[in-house]
């Protein structure tokens, strides 16, 4: 691994994980770079993308990131209208009724989500309502709520809607979908996986006889945001969104792994109940942000892995229940594999912020206004070059650490300027 | 819970019916006493236990909560291995829930033991106001299918001890009867699969003894 993964801000690995206000500020000016020529980066500098959304992507920009990463944001520009079509439609009774019989028991601590009708409990029945009409032969999975309600707290209810179509189309598919086939297939790759990580561990489950599906169905389902402390859910979506579903297999086998993973441990859980038990409670020492990232980084389990393994248990499906019901579309590992598979243009990736505010700071335009861009992108054409973009000199991606000096100040700049034309801080 | 607590059986209990009627605090009011107006939704398992005196026997009942919504129910022959006992739930207010008892009932007996002690819950007593399941439809439903029946409110308490206590005394005579200890799986499964080690001891005494 690089190792730039350390430089400046080895403290993401350690305790309490409050990250330095001047390196937060560096990050900032780091992804607003990358947001600001995201096909490149995606392109030519992927792992670089990858690292920092490793070391945690900075919290004033992490909606902004996953609207890029998921690959929503083309959608969004692809399928202008779309949403709003949806949200004016009252939406089939069968599933309305459903969703609102769950709006209030959604993260019910969370301010946003904790009045009875509030904005918070509005945008979550309009995202999903919305992702009903979308897929209506998918129609609604109780799961998709608590991730439609992760993504609310960082993006606006269109925004949210979007990824959470990508996360339900390209990361996970089929996961929510009649039958829950998909599920129960991870449920083997991830028990076939474990043997590999830990033996001990996978020898007691298969003692006792505990099926995947008994513990890891709402860790997968909700991509562990009911499970795990709140700074390391972030962490974990961060990595997820950016690497794909391998990320959540990593987090299972970790929790299993420091669970379960000494004939020490399993002596102290004899049964089928008390290991479920065990799994519910998971010690808090391996859920902290720190260790959990470092433990997900360095476990050697692959997106080719996990493919070779669900081809096996494709094949065991098939000889146990014949053909699957649900024909998902094949999954998709993580932001890159998205944007392989669909190039944007540039001017779908082009950020639009609704609301500017003009500032005698920012000295250098690298957004514009919906309205004056629709100009802007006739002159550029006709000129045949981009003026809205800004020049990768200010930051030199492969060599961060030398420029480190010039980077805290030129950051902030940038950071000061970018921040006040946003629309989510 | 009480998972040191030595005691003469274990009894699986399983909790079942549609979505937003109350399973989770029929839970949590009978292991913890505690009561959510807001509880999450239950997406997978939710389980906890909780050790009753019953006559001179102690029993240690685990209790299963899954979610109600139908497309978890792809999932859910795991859940329902090894259960002795169900409590079908239903919620007194929306008389949809209560017409999918039916269908619930079939989705149990084709996954669990046939000698399962299935007990029809009609939950939310406190709404009265709403009703719009009457309880003698409700009663007589339920004594044409032979189950036992009971109206609850997890929410001011009332009979939630007695509808477990109820359905656990019936396990208990159950298992007691020679009839279902020979040829039922659920009362061999009991010391089996359910996991007694250390206390697999005293549980056989028990057995003995009653």
């Amino acid at each position: 691994m690089d190792l730039s993964l350390c430089s400046g801000a080895q403290t993401c690995w350690n305790s309490a994980e409050e990250v330095p206000i001047g390196v937060l500020r560096q990050r900032e000016a780091k992804w607003l770079e990358m947001l600001n020529s995201w096909d490149k980066w995606m392109s030519k500098k992927h792992n670089k993308v990858k690292e920092r959304c490793q070391k945690g992507i900075p919290p004033s920009l992490r909606g902004r990131a996953w609207l890029y990463l998921t690959g929503a944001k083309v959608k969004r520009e692809q399928n202008k209208g779309r949403f709003e079509e949806l949200d004016n439609q009252p939406g089939d009774p069968k599933w309305v009724d459903v969703i609102e019989r769950d709006l209030h028991r959604q993260f019910p601590f969370h301010e946003m989500f904790a009045a009875r009708g509030g904005h918070g409990q509005q945008d979550l029945f309009r995202v999903l309502k919305a992702y009903t009409l979308h897929r209506p032969e998918e129609g609604y999975c109780q799961a998709q709520a608590p991730v439609a309600a992760v993504l609310l707290m960082h993006m606006p209810a269109e925004d949210a809607f979007w990824v959470l179509v990508q996360i339900c189309e390209k990361y996970l598919p089929g996961y929510y979908s009649t039958g829950l086939e998909a599920i129960q297939l991870d449920g083997e790759i991830l028990y076939a996986l474990l043997r590999r990580v830990s033996v001990v561990a996978h020898r007691h489950l298969k003692k006792h006889k505990l099926e995947p599906i008994l513990y890891m169905t709402e860790w997968f389902m909700c991509a562990f945001s009911r499970t795990l402390p709140w700074s390391s859910v972030l962490r974990v979506w961060d990595m997820f969104l950016c690497e794909g579903v391998k990320i959540l297999f990593r987090v299972g086998l970790v929790v299993l792994k420091c669970m379960l993973g000494t004939q020490e441990k399993v002596k102290s859980c004899q049964g089928l109940y008390e290991t479920m038990e065990l799994l519910k409670k998971i010690n808090p020492q391996y859920m902290r942000e720190g260790f959990l990232v470092q433990e997900i980084i360095e476990l050697p389990v692959s997106e080719k892995d996990i493919e070779k393994e669900h081809q096996a248990q494709l094949r065991r499906w098939k000889e146990n229940h014949g053909d699957l019901n649900c024909k998902s579309p094949p999954r998709m590992h993580g932001a890159k594999a998205i944007m392989t598979a669909e190039p944007p243009s540039r001017q779908e990736l082009r950020q639009r912020p609704t609301i500017i505010v003009e500032s005698p700071l920012a000295s250098k335009t690298d957004v514009v206004p919906e309205d004056k861009a629709k100009g802007r992108i006739k002159t550029t054409n006709e000129n045949g070059q981009t003026t809205v973009f800004p020049t990768e000199e200010i930051v030199n991606p492969s060599d961060p650490s030398p420029a480190l000096e010039h980077m805290t100040i030129q950051g902030s700049k940038e950071s000061l300027s970018s921040a006040e034309q946003d629309t989510y801080l | 819970m009480g998972s040191d607590d030595s005691y003469n059986f274990v009894f699986k209990v399983v909790l079942i019916g549609e979505s937003g009627v109350g399973k989770s605090n029929l839970l949590s009011r009978f292991t913890k006493n505690e009561f959510m107006h807001d509880s999450r939704t239950t997406i997978g398992v939710e389980f906890s236990t909780r050790t009753v005196q019953l006559d001179h026997l102690t029993i240690k009942a685990q209790i299963w909560d899954t979610a109600g919504l139908e497309r978890y129910r792809a999932i859910t022959s795991a859940y329902y291995r090894g259960a002795v006992g169900a409590l079908l739930v239903y919620d007194i207010s929306k008389h949809l829930t209560y017409e999918s008892a039916e269908r619930w009932l079939k989705e149990l007996y084709d996954h669990a033991d046939p000698h399962i002690v299935v007990m029809l819950v009609g939950n939310k007593k406190d709404l009265e106001t709403l009703r719009t399941v009457p309880t003698e439809e409700a009663k007589d439903f339920a004594d044409k299918k032979g189950l036992m029946f009971i109206e609850t409110s997890a929410l001011d308490s009332t009979n939630v001890e007695a509808a477990f206590n109820e359905v656990l005394t019936a396990i208990h005579k159950k298992v007691a009867s020679k009839e279902v200890t020979r040829g039922s799986i659920s009362a061999v499964t009991l010391s089996g699969s359910l996991g007694l080690t250390r206390e697999s001891q005293e549980e056989q005494k028990g057995c003995c003894k009653s």
